[in-house]
Formats: C-alpha cells, sequence, structure tokens
C-alpha cells in the first residue's frame, strides 16, 4: 500500500518536474566536472601517456558535450533530452560500476575465486537435488496442493544449496572486504557515483518521465534496442576496437610495453620494409662486400639476365617469417579444404552409422591445440616417434618380402629437418580444420536440392558429371566461406608451431610464421611498437587478400 | 506476478553475493600501476602496522618441485614475523614462464618477489622492473656477496650505469647446475664401448674418448644414437666454450662466434650432428629417445634428474669431455630472486629473498636433487651429494670447481635478440643447411646488431 503510494507521489506531474529540474542540474554539474576533468589532464603535470590521455579527452569531451546539450532539451520537456540524460548517465553507471569493482579488487578476487570455488562445489548437489524435486512436481499436476508443495520444496532446497555454497566459498569474509574497501576514499567516492548515475538512471527510464517528455514509439523502440545492444557494443569498444586502434598507435612508437613509449613515427615500418639489391660480381661473392652489413643482412641472392644479385633486408626474419606463412597457407588451405569437401561428399550419403564418423572426423577440431600439438611431437620424434616407426615397419615388410633391401628407412627428421618441418605443421593444421570444414561442406550440401540430382540422373549424367557440374557449382559460397575462413585462420598459425617446435620457429627459421615472429618481438625482445608493426601489416595482408577473395566469389556470381 | 519478481530479486542479489565474495580470496596487497616510476634506488616505504602480503613465484620443473616450494613457503610464513606468504608457481619453461612474468609486470600485476633466469637480468635492470636492493642489503647485518658463488654475483652486482660490478645488487641467486652426460650404462655396455666414467677417471676423457663411446653406441644400428643433446645455447656453447672460444668477446659488448676456437667447437658439434651422424637429430627432443633406452649419453643440467630416475636402465652421470682447450666448457647456469620495482612492500620482499636463499632452504630445495645450492657452503653441497642416484653426484660438482662459464646477461645489448640470431644461425649449421665457412662470414654481421640496441 504504502509502496503504491510513493509510486503515485513520484508520478504527479509536479514532482516529476521538480526531478526534471533537478536532474538538468545534475547534468549542468557533470558538464562541469567534465570539463575540469579535461583541463586537468592536459594542464595537470601527470605521467598518462599520451594515447591514454588522448582516449580519456574523447570520452570526457562526448559526455561533457551530451551533457551540455541534454541540459536546455529536459528544461524544453523535449525527449532528446532524455535520450541524451539516459546515454550520459547508463555510461557514467556503467564505467563507475567498472572501477568500483576493479578497484575494490573484486576481478582480482573472481581469479582467486576459482581456488575457493571447490569448497562450494558439494553445495551443487543440494542445488541439483532441489531440481529434482521441483521437476518431480510435474508429474502431480492433477494434485494442486501436492504440486504446489514439491514446487516450493524444490525453490527453498535450491535457494537454501545456492545460499550455502556461497557461504562455503567465502561470502562472509568476501562482503566484509568489500565493505572495508568501501570506506577507502577513493572506492567511496566511486560508491556514490554508482548510485547517483544509477539514480538518475532510474529517473529518466520511469514511464512517467517518458510520458511527460513526449516519448514516441519509435523513441521506445531505440532506447530499447541500443539498451539490449550496450554490453555487445561496449564489449566490443572496450575489448576489440579499443585494443585494435591502441595497437596501431602503439606501431609508430618504441614501445617495451613497459612504460617507455616514443612516437617514431613510420621507423617501425620503415624496418620491415627497408631492402636493399646490389648486383654480385660473381654468384659466390661474399655479400658483406656489397651491402651495408650495419643495416642489411642477406635475404636472398637471384639471376637477372645473367647477372646475380642480392637481396638484403634491415629485418631478414621477417620476410623469411612471411615466406613460411605464405608456403603454409597455400598447402595447408588446400589439403584442409579440399579433402573436407570430399569426406563431406561420402558422409552425406544415408548410410547407417554415418553420425558416428561425422563426430570422429569434427573431434579434431574442438580438441585443444596444445595438447593435440604435444601428442603429435612425440607422434613425430624420430628416433621413437610412432610415424617413424610405422614408416620403418612398412619398409621392413616390403623388403621382406621382395626378398631384397629394395627399399631403405627414410628416417624422417619430421621436426628436425629444415625441409620437412614445416610440412609437419601443416599436417597437424590440415587434420584439426578438416572436421570443421566438413561439417560447413554438409550443410552446404543438404541445402542443394534433390531434384537436381533426379534431373541430372534422367538426363544420363553420371555421378562424377553430378558432381563437378551440380555439387562444386552450387558449393560455391560455402566454398568462398570456406576457403576464406581457412585462409584466415592459416595466416595467423601460432599455437601448433609455438608447442610443436623447440625452439619455437626452428630448426633454424624453418617454421617461424609471422604471428610466431612477431610474438618473439613483443613478449622476448621487448618490442611491442615494432611487434604492433607487424601486425598490422599482417592485417593489411589478410584483409588484400580477402577483398580479393570476395571480388572473385562477386565475378563468379555474377558468370 | 509478485513471486516471480521475487525470485528474480534473489537470483539477482545471489550473483551480486557470488560477485562479492570474491573479494574475499584478493590479497590486501595493493600493486601501483606498472608505469608508476620504479623506487629503484631509495628505500622509501614505511615500516608497515599490519602483516603484509608478499606473492612470489618461480619457476618449477615438475610438480614435486612446486610442492617443494609451497611446504617452504609455509615454513617461511611462519618464520617472517609480519609478512604473510603466498607462493605462486609459476609455469614451467614450456608454459613461457618469462612471457607470462613480462605481461603481469605491464599490467602491474606481478609478484612482489619473482625467479628470473640469468640471462634476463640485464633486461630486467635496465628497464627499471627490478629493484636495487643494496641499500637494503648494505643495512643487513651479516650478508655478505661473498656468499654465494662468484660468476653469478658479477652480473647481480653489475651496475649498467657505470660498468662496475659491486656496487648495486639485483637480486640473490636461487641454486645453480652444470652440465653433465646421462649415462646409459646397459646401452654402452651392450655397444663394447669403454666406460666414461673409467675414463674420466684416469683422465683420458677428451673429445676423441668420447666420440670413441658415441660411435660404438650408433653401431649397434637402427634408432640407436651415442649422443643426444637440446636445441638451445647451452648445449652447443659446451663445444665452443672447450675449443677456448666464446659467444661474445672479452668484455661482452660484440659478437665472437666468428673466431677461430668457437668455430672449431662449432665444427666439432657440426661433425656430430651431419657428418658422423652419431646424434639425435638437431631439434629433435633427445630426452625421449633416452628414455626409451636409445641413446647412450644425454646432454643435460640436474634439472633433467628427477625425470632420469624414472628409467628402467642402468644409468649415471658423468662429466663432460675435455675440449682442445684442456677445459670441458661448462656453464654455470644459475638464476635469481629478484623483487619486483614496484612491489609496495620491498623490505619485506628483501627478507624473504634472504630466506630462501639460506642455506637450510636451499638444502631442501637440493634434497629433490634437481639443482645445486648457490651459497658456496659446504653444509648444502653435503645435503646435495647425498641425494642419490645418480650415484656419481660428484659430477655435477666437479662441474662448478672446472672454471665453467657463468651463464650471463648482456649488459650492452638485447640478449633476446642476439641468441635468436644465434639460435637460428647454429640450427643451420647443425642440419646442414650452411657451411662453417658461409657461417663464419655471415653470423657476427647479423648478430651484432643485437648490441646496437
Amino acid at each position: 500500500m504504502q509502496l503504491t503510494t510513493n509510486r503515485a507521489r513520484f508520478g504527479l506531474p509536479g514532482t516529476l518536474a521538480l526531478h526534471l529540474r533537478l536532474v538538468a542540474g545534475w547534468h549542468i554539474l557533470l558538464s562541469v566536472v567534465g570539463a575540469t576533468a579535461v583541463a586537468y589532464l592536459w594542464l595537470a603535470n601527470g605521467g598518462m601517456v599520451l594515447w591514454l590521455k588522448g582516449i580519456s579527452t574523447a570520452v570526457l569531451l562526448m559526455l561533457t558535450i551530451a551533457s551540455v546539450l541534454a541540459v536546455p532539451a529536459l528544461l524544453r520537456r523535449q525527449h532528446r533530452g532524455r535520450t541524451l540524460s539516459l546515454l550520459v548517465n547508463y555510461l557514467g553507471f556503467v564505467f563507475a560500476l567498472i572501477a568500483l569493482l576493479h578497484y575494490a579488487g573484486v576481478f582480482i578476487g573472481i581469479d582467486a575465486l576459482a581456488n575457493t570455488f571447490g569448497r562450494g562445489v558439494l553445495f551443487f548437489s543440494v542445488i541439483l537435488a532441489g531440481y529434482l524435486v521441483h521437476g518431480v512436481a510435474d508429474r502431480f499436476r492433477d494434485y494442486p496442493q501436492t504440486f504446489r508443495r514439491l514446487q516450493r520444496t524444490g525453490n527453498w532446497v535450491m535457494l537454501a544449496g545456492l545460499v550455502a555454497f556461497l557461504l562455503a566459498v567465502g561470502l562472509i569474509p568476501g562482503l566484509l572486504a568489500f565493505l572495508a574497501r568501501l570506506g577507502e576514499p577513493r572506492n567511496a567516492l566511486l560508491f556514490g557515483a554508482v548510485l547517483l548515475f544509477g539514480f538518475v538512471l532510474w529517473l529518466m527510464w520511469r514511464h512517467e518521465m517518458a510520458s511527460l517528455l513526449g516519448e514516441k514509439s519509435r523513441d521506445s523502440e531505440m532506447l530499447n534496442g541500443y539498451l539490449f545492444l550496450s554490453p555487445n557494443l561496449l564489449g566490443f569498444l572496450l575489448f576489440f576496437a579499443g585494443p585494435l586502434l591502441l595497437s596501431l598507435y602503439v606501431s609508430f612508437t618504441d614501445s617495451d610495453a613497459f612504460g617507455r613509449q616514443n612516437w617514431i613515427g613510420l621507423q617501425n615500418y620503415g624496418e620491415i620494409f627497408n631492402l636493399s639489391v646490389a648486383p654480385l660480381q660473381s654468384p659466390t661473392q661474399l655479400a658483406g662486400e656489397v651491402l651495408d652489413v650495419r643495416v642489411y643482412d642477406e635475404l636472398t641472392r637471384f639471376t637477372l639476365f645473367g647477372r646475380s644479385y642480392v637481396l638484403g633486408a634491415q629485418d631478414k626474419l621477417f620476410w623469411i617469417a612471411l615466406r613460411n606463412t605464405v608456403m603454409f597457407v597455400l598447402t595447408a588451405v588446400p589439403l584442409s579444404v579440399v579433402p573436407a569437401l570430399l569426406l563431406a561428399a561420402v558422409l552425406n550419403s544415408q548410410v547407417p552409422g554415418m553420425k558416428v564418423f561425422r563426430t570422429i572426423y569434427f573431434l579434431p577440431s574442438i580438441a585443444a591445440v596444445v595438447g593435440v600439438a604435444l601428442i603429435w611431437r612425440w607422434l613425430y620424434n624420430s628416433t621413437v616417434g610412432w610415424i617413424n616407426y610405422f614408416i620403418a615397419s612398412i619398409v621392413t615388410l616390403i623388403n621382406q618380402l621382395a626378398g631384397a633391401e629394395v627399399l631403405t628407412d627414410p628416417q624422417i627428421g619430421w621436426l628436425s629437418d629444415t625441409k620437412v618441418a614445416l610440412f609437419a605443421v601443416v599436417i597437424i593444421a590440415a587434420w584439426q580444420w578438416m572436421g570443421f570444414n566438413t561439417v560447413l561442406y554438409l550443410a552446404g550440401l543438404q541445402n542443394i536440392p534433390k531434384s537436381l540430382y533426379e534431373a541430372a540422373t534422367v538426363d544420363g549424367a553420371n555421378s562424377l558429371t553430378q558432381f563437378f557440374r551440380i555439387t562444386i557449382p552450387l558449393l560455391a559460397p560455402t566454398t568462398f566461406f570456406v576457403v576464406s575462413t581457412t585462409t584466415i585462420q592459416a595466416m595467423q598459425i601460432f599455437d601448433q608451431v609455438y608447442v610443436l617446435t623447440n625452439p619455437p620457429g626452428g630448426p633454424g627459421t624453418s617454421t617461424t610464421t609471422i604471428v610466431l615472429y612477431l610474438y618473439t618481438q613483443g613478449f622476448r625482445n621487448f618490442r611491442q611498437g615494432y611487434a604492433s608493426s607487424i601486425a598490422w601489416v599482417l592485417f593489411l595482408l589478410i584483409f588484400g587478400l580477402t577483398i580479393f577473395q570476395f571480388q572473385r566469389q562477386r565475378s563468379a556470381a555474377a558468370e | 506476478m509478485r513471486i516471480k519478481q521475487l525470485w528474480s530479486l534473489i537470483a539477482l542479489l545471489l550473483l551480486v553475493s557470488l560477485v562479492l565474495a570474491a573479494c574475499g580470496g584478493g590479497t590486501t596487497t595493493s600493486q601501483p600501476a606498472a608505469n608508476e616510476p620504479a623506487a629503484n634506488t631509495a628505500v622509501e616505504p614505511a615500516a608497515p602496522a599490519a602483516e603484509v602480503t608478499i606473492r612470489w613465484r618461480t619457476r618449477p620443473d615438475n610438480q614435486e618441485e612446486a610442492n617443494v616450494y609451497q611446504n617452504i613457503s609455509n615454513q617461511l610464513d611462519a618464520q617472517l614475523e609480519g609478512i604473510k606468504l603466498v607462493y605462486e608457481p609459476g609455469g614451467s619453461e614450456t608454459a613461457s614462464y618469462q612471457d607470462v612474468l613480462k605481461t603481469e609486470l605491464a599490467s602491474g600485476t606481478a609478484p612482489d618477489v619473482f625467479w628470473i633466469p640469468g640471462t634476463d637480468v640485464a633486461d630486467f635492470a635496465t628497464r627499471g622492473l627490478i629493484y636495487d636492493l643494496r641499500p637494503l642489503a648494505n643495512a643487513t647485518p651479516g650478508y655478505s656477496d661473498d656468499a654465494f658463488y662468484p660468476g653469478p654475483m658479477l652480473h647481480l652486482t653489475f651496475n649498467p650505469a657505470t660498468g662496475k660490478s659491486g656496487e648495486v645488487l639485483w637480486g640473490l641467486p636461487r641454486d645453480v647446475s652444470t652440465f653433465a652426460l646421462y649415462l646409459n650404462l646397459d646401452l654402452i655396455e651392450e655397444a663394447g664401448a669403454e666406460d666414461p666414467r673409467e675414463l674420466e677417471a684416469a683422465g683420458e676423457w677428451d673429445w676423441d674418448a668420447f666420440m670413441e663411446v658415441a660411435k660404438a653406441v650408433s653401431a649397434l644400428g637402427g634408432e640407436f644414437k651415442g649422443y643426444g643433446g637440446s636445441a638451445w645455447w647451452g648445449p652447443y656453447g659446451v663445444w665452443i666454450n672447450a675449443a677456448g672460444g666464446s659467444f661474445f668477446n672479452a668484455d661482452r659488448t660484440a659478437c665472437a662466434l666468428n673466431t677461430p676456437e668457437a668455430l672449431e667447437g662449432l665444427a666439432f658439434a657440426q661433425m656430430l650432428y651431419t657428418q658422423s651422424g652419431v646424434a639425435v637429430p638437431y631439434g629433435e627432443d633427445p630426452e625421449p629417445p633416452f628414455r626409451a633406452g636409445k641413446v647412450g649419453m644425454f646432454q643435460n643440467g640436474r634439472w633433467a634428474t628427477p625425470g632420469i630416475r624414472t628409467v628402467n636402465f642402468n644409468w649415471d652421470v658423468v662429466g663432460l669431455p675435455t675440449g682442445p682447450n684442456g677445459e670441458p666448457g661448462n656453464w654455470l647456469f644459475w638464476g635469481a630472486y629478484v623483487v619486483n620495482a614496484n612491489t609496495p612492500n620491498p623490505e619485506q620482499a628483501w627478507k624473504l629473498v634472504q630466506a630462501l636463499t639460506t642455506a637450510e632452504t636451499q638444502g631442501k630445495v637440493a634434497a629433490l636433487g634437481a639443482n645445486i645450492p648457490s651459497r658456496v657452503s659446504q653444509e648444502a653441497l653435503d645435503a646435495f651429494l647425498t641425494f642419490t642416484p645418480p650415484a656419481n653426484n660428484q659430477a655435477f660438482l666437479n662441474g662448478l670447481a672446472q672454471d665453467p662459464t657463468a651463464e650471463g646477461p648482456l649488459w650492452a645489448g638485447s640478449w633476446p635478440q642476439f641468441v635468436t640470431v644465434m639460435d637460428a644461425a647454429i640450427s643451420s649449421l647443425l642440419t646442414g643447411q650452411t657451411t662453417l665457412d658461409n657461417f663464419a662470414a655471415t653470423v657476427c654481421d647479423e648478430a651484432n646488431k643485437a648490441f646496437n640496441r
């Protein structure tokens, strides 16, 4: 009753008008605070790095301008004011809450929660029991009293189990610690900000306020749409677009990730693309005699119109990594796409037990890359590995059958022979990716109308003709998707190489790929700026390749 | 409807409670931002009134070692007044211990005390990531640099600003280790080769004798190999050192991989891997074939002992063979406990570093048999010798006495960049992709760029 009275009182136009004026005042305050914060950022001699200062300024200015614009609109009772106010207060609420959780140590605490989680696992069985009791209630729908009693009992058991779980994992000390941390001035300020932003947000969101400001159905739809979109949108901006742009900025600096960050313009990109060609007097002349070895390392030699040349690069390893990556893409993509298509065609048949085979072929694609690579490392061991053992057994068998040594055991150094090592990685990657590609092709195959095959059969086309004239052309969109995604995946190959080879990228530089190389530069050589520039070069390569594939697909579709 | 709302509210409250419960697991140590200036030379912190939490980490090679460190942490936690210790076992080398650590340092969440390998000290120190403990050490009664092996201390007390040792203190060595050859005695006997231990005792254990044993085992045919060494700078560095060469010139300011001595050592390694065919191919992990009984001699440090103890053949260890320089060219491997430059509690962190490197603590770690105490202490060495197998534990200690080259950072350049070039070039050499002449003509041109940074 009291609740209803309050609701009625809050809904009175006079009270609403007062709230509106309060909110307008709140936005004036926010505008002043925002402008002061921007001025402080640039006038105070703080240690904030330029990129952070820039981003903070942009965000603060956006919120300040939105606040400034909201004030007159609210006073004129325009709905635009409500929209701006909701935007500012929603973002303020989210940022203040995240900052509060961060400074109160909750995020680090969640990590630690993993350690205490085990203590409460037992209570999950209580929750499960409650759930079962609740579920059993459905069997007694004809007995309403029993039905309700069982449902209620189930709910309470679940609730008790959850509370017991929380207590077991440390709710009480957690709450006490959180409350203690709220006492710190910064956290108290953030807590106050959360409450204020939350309160204003509630005031402006209410139906009565919406009506007062003349909300139309399209306004309502827009706000609801953005509200639903906001978790993903904010996550995208904060955790994807933000870091992406940051890495672009970092690529123009000499950042080592530990504080040093000087703007060096295009120097990193210059280092990547700094190449030099010099003619040689003889094909065996030392590169050091014609190249400035303080800058360039010999990358390769070539002969043009009867004359030998040496190509030097300031960063030889980048070009070697690029070559390896291209080689990898050129072999791994066909080997994971063509067999996938053939396999899908086979698995598409209505033979009993085919679902089991589909599952088996799909399994490698969901297996953890690191675990798989470790197992393959053992299989590949040239001395005691199963693959060489199998090859040796076959060779022995053939020689015994022939009665003479017609074959020699090749003893392949899968991971120690520079000519073979990259192919060893290709085998694993193709094996892992093929399963997923097969599923995509299966989906594509099942979309092809059966009537086309029936018509072709009537016309006298055999299976092979049907495959090449019907299946492959109609699978073109699927093939485009499969090839594009597999190419992107192949260009970014890292995990398998990192785990499989020792040292990563070996033997020599035979398996050093672009992503592995940028990882080495960023995390081993303390060159985050240079690593970022390599990442952007890779991005442009992938982007260009994907555009090319898109255009090819469009041309093919137009034909 | 109201009941539904009530349940929604309860569910929301419980969710919030779950998040808040997370607060209980956090430590009370507050980490300043990574880009705050490191208090590198001054001792500023005020004495804390209450117990402070010190997080520490080291790189264990296996779970047993992690358990030993956890027990040590528990014991020290009870001993050190006003300090609550939280031990965080780091990942193994293959789990990128250093990469994870660097990421945490960049984000300001690294532990207060952590272990780093000796080669990383320069990078960490010159970037202001670790604390100069000298002022605290000077104020500590009874502390002396001389209590530890001089090789590691030369680098741990090196001041890059003046180029002199003894002026600063970047940390204290956790342990030391040397290389030895793990022997498959059954295989060597089957091959009819002489026992390397006897050859060593007779003073005849040199490169020629080593090659004879390796050839004899390889002559068994099939997948049997005489020798196996891992693909990193330690194993091939031994051959360079034993021939009188070095990776660097005398003052470690330039590459010396193309000197005649270094090339002589590499020529021997090249013969092992490519010409004679007696070695497990370079780049293949030699430990699995050794444990499978297919390799006669496996070169590795003391840290490999726990794993080797599980093999089902007779085994022991022997020192490295003497090279043309008259020495086996062994390494003195080491790593150090250092203090995070951003720790709010450097005094407590220093106390922990000291406690972790006492003879008593090192004896407990040595009991595992994974490494040798870094403190020059007969008590610790005696403890180490008692933990067998291998019967010939002394081989590791002999390695210490035979003037080993101390693993060390590169103060005048970038070690990671140098080793990237060196590893690739030597890998090409030892897998037959390049000739020794080509290697000699190009390697230092490329490697010297590491000194320009």
